[in-house]
């Protein structure tokens, strides 16, 4: 029962970070953007994030340093990318280095190996549900998350609805699917662009500061370890539907969670169990693509 | 190829390239250094020494054959970020068979072995990306990120269990035997491994340049659509192309165990790693061979130069990193167009605003590259 409670409460915990990039990121996939800089956005959240609270002790102000930092990497992107009609591809990979690179030279000039906020203890920040958190199954789910976790989730709902209720959703995705059309209608495509890179870039933000600042009160270079990769992965199965790719971040969580719970049990093996996330998502990736290309009965390799 | 054109490819390898020391130099004088005098000492340590020069070369080695392994793919529309993962793959059981093979091998017979493992290994590291992405059009850039990953897990599970030196103080595994290293030359770092890197860069000159496969290359990247209708095998080439990308990332990893490391670490490849590295080459060099073989030489110099900032001033090596970033950052955008000038983009857009106006109909390129 211990086993089966922990790795509910190690999905939920695995999958929140990879839900905020998630939910965020399938803007741009719908305005047909491809913004792999989601890893470097939430990689600066987390360390703006965790630098700010490390100086000034705020909870509050960290939450906006990390914000503010994804936000300014969003406008990088958008300028040079969708302004500037560069690379996206390179201005991302660009990102993703960017953050190792300032990290790793404030953080020489500060004269330690990582950022630890010694002043906060994380298991304050867990909210516990009186009540709920006795019942078993349901407890572990729904109880003793940080904030930002709560968030994630009441986000899945917040961005379905303004993708496919609001004429902003509508909009992102007339300017993806048919550019052209779009501006024949007189909408200002770069602008819908650029929002919904920074909506991208908004809760990356919020993923890196669950990831770090929220969930350990640490920063070390690389610790986003491919999350927002692992994100993208899961836009792309779930097609850039805000809950469809949520049910593929939690599947991610999921395998993630299995694989630190019963590692315990491998003995020397376990090393080898961190592996089962990236190859799960991979094999999802594989399955998801060959679903959606049986029914393409058109020649030639570019089709599907 | 006219001069014009040429002239302009460089300068746009150029200005992001100044852009981003300008930026660096910001950031240097932000923190009470002198930005001439750090950069100085990257420059003359690394490029205008013999010593620094050679050690220059010995690290532009294995960046050659990694920025080809990237230009490759990348010339033809094929964003394979698993050159890294091979780097990984190569170098390791390069060195693996570097420690186990019988040490009285003969050592060219050795080194030749160690080598081939390395170029055997980093090939059959994309095949399943390779194939996958050929045959059900997974997109292959977060296929190979995700098995970038797995495959670190994997190496680092190797070299804490089964092949770990048991005498070393840290995770590491056994140091190759003697035969199976590269010898230097000189005093400086330079071995043999460079002109085995050259070697491979002539044939991958002629290759891109002067055959067949090269031309396919072009016309992929320019349209896949296109090149598919006219007949060329995609799906075969995607392979053959990844799988070329993979040989040089292995001998790059190869011939960098062999000559360099002796034994695999868990910061082999270094921070940002070989084959991201290369991605940088690739792009300075424009694609084109000879671009990455002085964007090679460049970018070792700018690693020779770190580590000397390291010891003659008190900037932090990182900004190195820094400006590698930026440099990249800014290589995205194309400042000058290869057929017009600036003057005349200018021009042609506000034409095309008039016209936009008019017809309420704009003129739209499509500059997304990532649904290709």
């Amino acid at each position: 029962m211990d086993l089966l409670a922990s790795i509910l409460y190690d999905t939920v915990y695995h999958a929140a970070p990879i839900i905020l990039c998630v939910i965020g990121g399938v803007f741009a996939y719908q305005a047909n953007v491809l913004n792999i800089a989601l890893e470097g956005m939430m990689g600066i959240g987390a360390f703006a994030s965790t630098l700010t609270v490390y100086f000034t002790n705020s909870l509050v102000l960290g939450l906006l340093a990390g914000v503010l930092a994804a936000l300014i990497f969003g406008a990088i992107f958008s300028v040079m990318g969708v302004t500037l009609r560069g690379n996206v591809i390179i201005i991302g990979v660009a990102l993703n280095l960017l953050v190792t690179a300032i990290a790793g030279f404030v953080m020489v000039r500060m004269n330690v190996a990582n950022i630890s906020l010694s002043s906060l203890n994380v298991s304050d920040l867990q909210i516990i549900i009186p009540g709920i958190d006795a019942i078993p199954i349901l407890g572990p789910i729904v109880s003793g998350h940080p904030i930002l976790t709560y968030v994630a989730f009441i986000g899945i709902w917040l961005m379905w609805v303004l993708s496919y209720r609001t004429k902003f959703g509508t909009y992102v995705r007339v300017v993806g699917e048919n550019e052209d059309a779009a501006k024949s209608l007189g909408l200002k495509t770069n602008f819908y662009k650029i929002v919904a890179i920074l909506i991208g870039a908004l809760t990356c933000g919020l993923a890196g500061i669950n990831l770090s600042t929220e969930r350990l009160g640490l920063y070390t270079n690389g610790m986003t370890a491919g999350r927002g990769f692992v994100a993208i992965a899961a836009i792309y199965c779930g097609r850039g539907d805000p809950l469809k790719s949520s049910l593929y971040a939690i599947l991610f969580g999921f395998a993630r969670s299995l694989s630190i719970n019963l590692a315990i049990y491998a003995g020397p093996a376990s090393g080898l169990f961190d592996v089962i996330p990236y190859v799960v998502m991979v094999v999802v990736l594989l399955v998801v693509q060959v679903s959606k290309r049986r029914n393409v009965r058109t020649r030639g390799f570019a089709n599907g | 190829m006219k001069a014009r054109t040429v002239g302009i490819r460089i300068l746009n390898s150029l200005i992001p390239v100044l852009l981003a020391f300008v930026v660096g130099g910001v950031v240097i004088a932000s923190i009470g250094e002198n930005p001439v005098e750090t950069y100085w000492i990257l420059i003359s340590k690394s490029l205008l020494t013999p010593k620094g020069f050679l050690t220059t070369l010995h690290y532009a080695a294995p960046l050659i054959l990694t920025g080809l392994a990237i230009a490759v793919n990348f010339k033809a529309g094929i964003y394979n970020m698993g050159v890294e993962g091979s780097v990984l793959l190569g170098g390791f059981f390069a060195g693996i068979a570097g420690a186990y093979l019988p040490a009285t091998l003969d050592p060219t017979m050795l080194k030749l072995l160690c080598l081939l493992v390395g170029i055997v290994c980093g090939m059959l590291y994309v095949v399943v990306p390779a194939l996958l992405k050929a045959y059900f059009h997974v997109d292959e850039m977060v296929v190979t990120l995700m098995l970038n990953y797995a495959l670190a897990k994997v190496l680092e599970f190797l070299s804490t269990g089964v092949f770990r030196d048991q005498g070393a103080g840290y995770v590491c595994t056994p140091t190759i035997s003697d035969g199976a290293m590269f010898q230097r030359i000189s005093s400086a770092k330079l071995t043999p491994f460079f002109f085995i890197s050259l070697a491979a860069f002539v044939v991958m000159f002629f290759v891109m340049n002067h055959s067949k496969l090269g031309f396919e290359i072009t016309a992929m990247g320019k349209n896949v659509e296109f090149a598919d209708a006219m007949g060329m095998r995609v799906r075969r080439k995607i392979i053959v192309l990844m799988l070329i990308s993979g040989a040089l990332a292995g001998l790059a990893g190869a011939g960098y165990m062999l000559s360099d490391q002796y034994h695999y670490t868990l910061s082999f490849s270094g921070d940002p790693g070989l084959g991201w590295d290369g991605m940088l080459i690739a792009l300075l060099g424009n694609h084109s061979p000879v671009g990455i073989l002085i964007a090679a030489i460049f970018y070792a110099a700018l690693k020779t130069g770190a580590d000397n900032i390291n010891l003659y001033s008190s900037v932090p090596k990182e900004i190195v990193t820094v400006i590698q970033g930026l440099i990249i950052l800014f290589l995205a955008v194309k400042l000058l167009d290869e057929r017009f000038g600036l003057r005349d983009r200018a021009r042609k857009r506000i034409s095309r605003r008039h016209s936009a106006a008019q017809t309420s109909a704009g003129v739209v390129s499509d500059n997304n590259a990532g649904e290709a």
